[in-house]
Parts: structure tokens; sequence; C-alpha cells
């Protein structure tokens, strides 16, 4: 549905996406990943063709969105982290205006998507009289007017209370389940992302820095707790013992590859050090989202602008 | 679909309360110049000058006169601000206010997307430039009589009386030719919003592209180049006022503002075709 093909920006010196290349299957929820300013809205809006790729090649339902932008987004929609509307406007006259942009759009389809969205009753009333919910969902009806077959969302939670953040992920897996589309979130809320997307895209500066399924995102990295008298000299000894990969400040440790938990219990004791508690923690992708940052910030090559992406590959990594 | 575009940008534009500024302030200056010109001695310069001439005063001063009066300062200063105002704002604000990236996911391409934008600035400046016309003659009409139109402008050469009929028509054809003034400034600042600007740096960008012409037309030096001035041109209206109408001279300019619009446009264009639309 979406391929990038080593598509790198810039803007001026600086570069915002480098060499990215991806693959967004038809029918999955497609994570992009990273922290702010990592590149995921410019890899948005290169999709959309708002953002013109310096160099590669950008293809949306089967069309190069540079050369053919009005075949590629015909069956697009877009949801953004703020989405702003003319306030002085009604929801309705709001819908009835963006969807002109598309094609013509009968009153009836309107109407449908306002029922779908639960904003029956109040569509007719001007936007500003609108809750922050309630813009979400009107931005969620203008997305589904072209009755789309892929759905872009760059950052739609934010901003949402936790009731609005649990009503979008509902909806999100209503409009996958219902209307079988393919939806590509964009999202630094890692929770939610583990619990909507099936496969993701991890990005830092610019650059893919993992591709895969979520699934195997989460059992790539096993965090264990450890409770010492002094876990950072334990974690120091640990590491020097080539036992430990690596440590959060929240007492978790990383076992190296082929060292089990009694190994390590075993070296504290005998180094002195008393263990109070050792205990294997439930592994989620916000571990491994943290850990590839951490990979990726001490690889030199990761911050400069020339040199190729290294896209990693779990199964090789780990 | 073109259409069903032009429409909804109209609703868009008419449908914000900044839009009716200029019409509020061209009633409002109207107005009080129609009062001041009644309840003071403001037009015994203009009897003096009429009965020096031999012409029976009461007749010419009317509401026509009074009306055209009105219209060469509301011209000259109210109308530039007011359609830089809105040229400036038709795509840098919805640049600003983050609609205009709502618009660009649909598949409608950036040109027609600025064509729709133009024409409703056109049909702006066409209504703000019908109302400065019925506000003055309304105002005027209230507090004068109906009679000739009496036209002195200096800078112009231009003295002119008319009968009433006649005046009427050079009256309504000065507003229409007003429309080509209105219509290149809220182009140029147009032009300007296709920049990644703000709003009011459009709006001040064009007006001070004008200001800046003013200045240089009104040098003494520079007089043998004012054809290249934008602001020359833009007085064309005026013209319509003289005894006989120089037909020439106000192609010329109306060409020459086309080729001024043409080019503001073409530049905007480009600009914003190849911008990066980002949050």
């Amino acid at each position: 549905m979406i391929h990038l093909r080593s598509v790198t920006k810039r803007f001026g010196a600086r570069v915002a996406v480098q060499d990215l290349t991806l693959d967004v299957k038809s029918g999955e929820i497609f994570g992009l990943l990273g922290h702010n300013g990592a590149g995921k809205s410019t890899a948005i809006g290169m999709m959309l063709g708002q953002v013109w790729p310096t160099s590669g090649e950008v293809i949306v339902c089967g069309h190069d969105v540079t050369r053919n932008r009005r075949r590629a987004l015909e069956r697009v929609g877009a949801i953004f982290e703020t989405p702003a509307f003319y306030d002085y406007l009604s929801g309705w006259n709001n819908l009835v205006i963006l969807a002109s942009y598309t094609a013509p759009t009968s009153k009836q389809r309107i109407k449908e998507v306002i029922d779908w969205v639960g904003l029956s009753g109040r569509e007719h009333s001007r936007v500003k009289t609108y809750s922050h919910g309630m813009r979400a969902r009107l931005a969620l009806a203008q997305a589904l007017l072209p009755k789309p077959d892929l759905l872009l969302l760059d950052e739609p939670n934010e901003g949402l209370d936790p009731e609005g953040i649990h009503e979008m992920r509902q909806t999100i897996l209503r409009l996958h389940r219902e209307l079988g589309l393919t939806i590509l979130l964009s999202s630094h809320l890692l929770h939610e992302v583990q619990q909507l997307c099936t496969r993701i895209a991890v990005i830092r500066s610019g650059r893919k820095v993992y591709e895969g399924p979520v699934a195997e995102a989460r059992r790539s990295t096993i965090w264990w707790r450890l409770v010492t008298d002094n876990f950072d000299i334990a974690v120091a000894r640990l590491r020097a013992a080539g036992l430990v990969k690596s440590s959060t400040g929240q007492n978790q440790i990383e076992l190296a590859d082929g060292v089990a938990s009694d190994r390590v219990v075993r070296f504290l004791v005998e180094s002195g050090f008393n263990v109070h508690e050792i205990a294997r923690e439930e592994s989620t992708l916000e571990a491994f989202y943290l850990s590839l940052m951490r990979d990726a910030e001490s690889a030199p090559e990761a911050n400069a602008d020339i040199s190729p992406a290294p896209t990693t590959n779990i199964s090789n990594t780990r | 679909m073109f259409l069903l575009q032009f429409r909804n940008e109209l609703w868009k534009l008419f449908g914000k309360k900044r839009t009716y500024i200029g019409f509020v302030m061209f009633l409002l200056a109207q107005n009080v110049i129609a009062l001041v010109f009644k309840y003071t001695h403001a037009s015994r310069p203009m009897q003096r000058m009429l009965e020096a001439g031999g012409q029976v005063a009461e007749h010419y001063i009317s509401a026509l006169t009074i009306a055209t009066i009105m219209l060469v300062p509301s011209a000259a200063f109210l109308l530039p601000l007011y359609v830089a105002l809105i040229g400036g704002d038709l795509v840098a604000k919805e640049a600003e206010d983050g609609t205009l990236r709502m618009i660009l996911c649909r598949p409608v391409s950036r040109v027609r997307l600025l064509m729709v934008k133009f024409l409703a600035g056109v049909v702006f400046s066409l209504l703000l430039v019908a109302a400065l016309g019925v506000f003055g003659l309304t105002f005027s009409r209230m507090h004068f009589q109906w009679g000739g139109l009496f036209v002195w402008m200096p800078e112009q050469s231009i003295f002119s009386l008319f009968d009433p009929s006649t005046g009427l028509s050079r009256y309504v054809a000065g507003h229409l030719m007003l429309v080509s003034e209105a219509a290149s400034i809220m182009c140029l600042a147009f032009m300007f919003s296709c920049f990644n600007i703000k709003p009011a740096a459009a709006t001040i960008l064009a007006l001070s592209f004008v200001f800046v012409s003013f200045i240089m037309e009104h040098i003494p030096y520079f007089k043998d180049y004012q054809n290249w001035f934008f602001t020359h041109h833009l007085n064309l209206w005026q013209l319509v006022f003289a005894e006989t109408i120089p037909w020439w001279r106000i192609f010329q300019s109306l060409s020459l503002l086309a080729g001024f619009n043409a080019t503001f446009l073409t530049i905007g264009v480009a600009a914003f075709q190849v911008r990066d639309i980002k949050s």
C-alpha cells in the first residue's frame, strides 16, 4: 500500500529523513515510531505529497505521489496531531468543504460518516464549540469521507485525555475490523502502538533503525529486575564479566547472549553482593524501543548525515 | 468540481468576520465624511471655484460630487489596505491555522487550489469596490441633493463638469475601473501569501510595495519613468472622470496591470508549488 524507496528529505543543511525504505502492506496496522522530531511527520508529509522528497521514490496505492498525486491520494484519508478546521463554520460545512477537494460527495455520505463517528446531533454546531474529543471525531469523519483504503494517522492521540485515547484506540481497531482499512499510525505513545499495530518501523534522527513485527520486537529484549546492595557497582562488575549487555536506571538489566539468571546470581553472591531480588519482567515494546535508541546512540554513524542508514533486522542483531 | 470548490472558497471567505472589516470601515468613513461636508464649511472652496468659473455652485455641490470626493482618499488608502489584508490572508492564514495541511492531504492540485482562492479574492475585490460606490452615493444622497458632477483632480489635470446622468455613468465607470486597482493589489498580496510567511507579513509586504512604488512615482526626477511604476497604472480609474476619456491610456494601463498580475500570479504559483507544507 505504501512503498518508500531510499527516500531522503533535506531542509537546507538539515537532514530530516535519510535513505528511508519502508513497506506497508495492505490490511495491516503499521506503527511508525520515533521521538519528536525523528522525521515521522516529514515521512507522512511525503506520503501525502505535502513535502517534496529530495531523492527517492514514494509510492502510495500503486502511484508515485510526486508524479501522480491525484491518483495516489484518491482513496487516502489522513488525520494530523492537532486537526485544524474552519472554527467559524459548522462541522457539517467543514466536511462539505474538505470533501469537495476529493470528489463531489452526497449529503447521504456525509451523514453516514457523521453517524459512524458519533457526531450526530452536533454536526450543525460551529466547530469552535466542539470539545477536543469532538474535534478528533470530526477529523476522523473528514478522513473517512473519500471511502479510503488507506488511513494515515499522525499522532492522533495528541492532546486527548485518557478516555479520549481509549476511544481513539477502539475506533482504530473498529476501522480496521469493520472497514478493512490499511492504517499507518505515527506515534510516540509506545503503549498505544503495542496494542494496535501488527508491524512497526522505528525512526531515529531520520533513519530507520528497525522494521518488523511488534511481537518479534517485544520478544527481542528481555529485561530482568535486579535488586542488590549497590546496583551501579554490581552492573559494572557484571558488564566486566561479560554477563550483562545493558542496563537501565530503573534496576533493569539485559543479560548477555547465552547467560542465564542463575549465573548472574552466583557471580554476584561470590563477589560479595547481597541479591534481594531478581525477576524476569514482562517484555514490552517500550523496553525494546529504549534499548534500540540506546544502541543507535552508541553507534557513531547513527548521527552522521551522509552515511547510509543501518537498517537493523531484529533477527540478526539480538 | 471547480465551481463547487470556488463556491466553498467564497463560503470560507465570507464566513469570516475579518472579511467584513473593509465594508464596515467604508460604511463608517463615508458616513462621517458626508456629515462633515454637510455640517461644516468644507464645501466653500469648491463653491468659490465653481462660481469663479461662472457655474451655479448649488447645482454641482451634489450627492454625486461628494461621493466622488470621498472616493479619492478611500481608493488611495483604505481600499489597498483591505484588499491587501484579504489577499495576504488567502493562503498564509490557512497555512498558519493548519487548514492548508488538511486540504492538501486531498488529491487536489496546488495550482487549482490557488486559482480557486485567487478568484475568490477577485470576487471580494469586486464586492468591496461595489460597496464603496453604493455606500458613498447612499450617504451623500442622504445629506445632499441630486445634481451634476464636479470633479477636480489636479494631479491628472482633470477639471470636469457633468450633467447628473453623465455624472452617474462616469461614477459607475470609475468604480468598474477601480476594480482593477483592488484586484491588482489583492493579487500582489496573494503572491506574498503563497510564500512561507505569516499573513500579516504578506499584507505588509504588499502595502510596502505599493507605497514604495507611490513614493518613487512622485519623485519629480522620475517623471520620465512613471510608466514603469505599478501605482501609476492603478490610478487609471481617475481618467474616466476626464471630459474626454483617454481610452488609449486606460487600455495601456489595463494591459500593463494584466501583465503585473500575471507576473504576481506566476511567482506565487511557482513559490507555492515547490514549497513544503508542514505543521
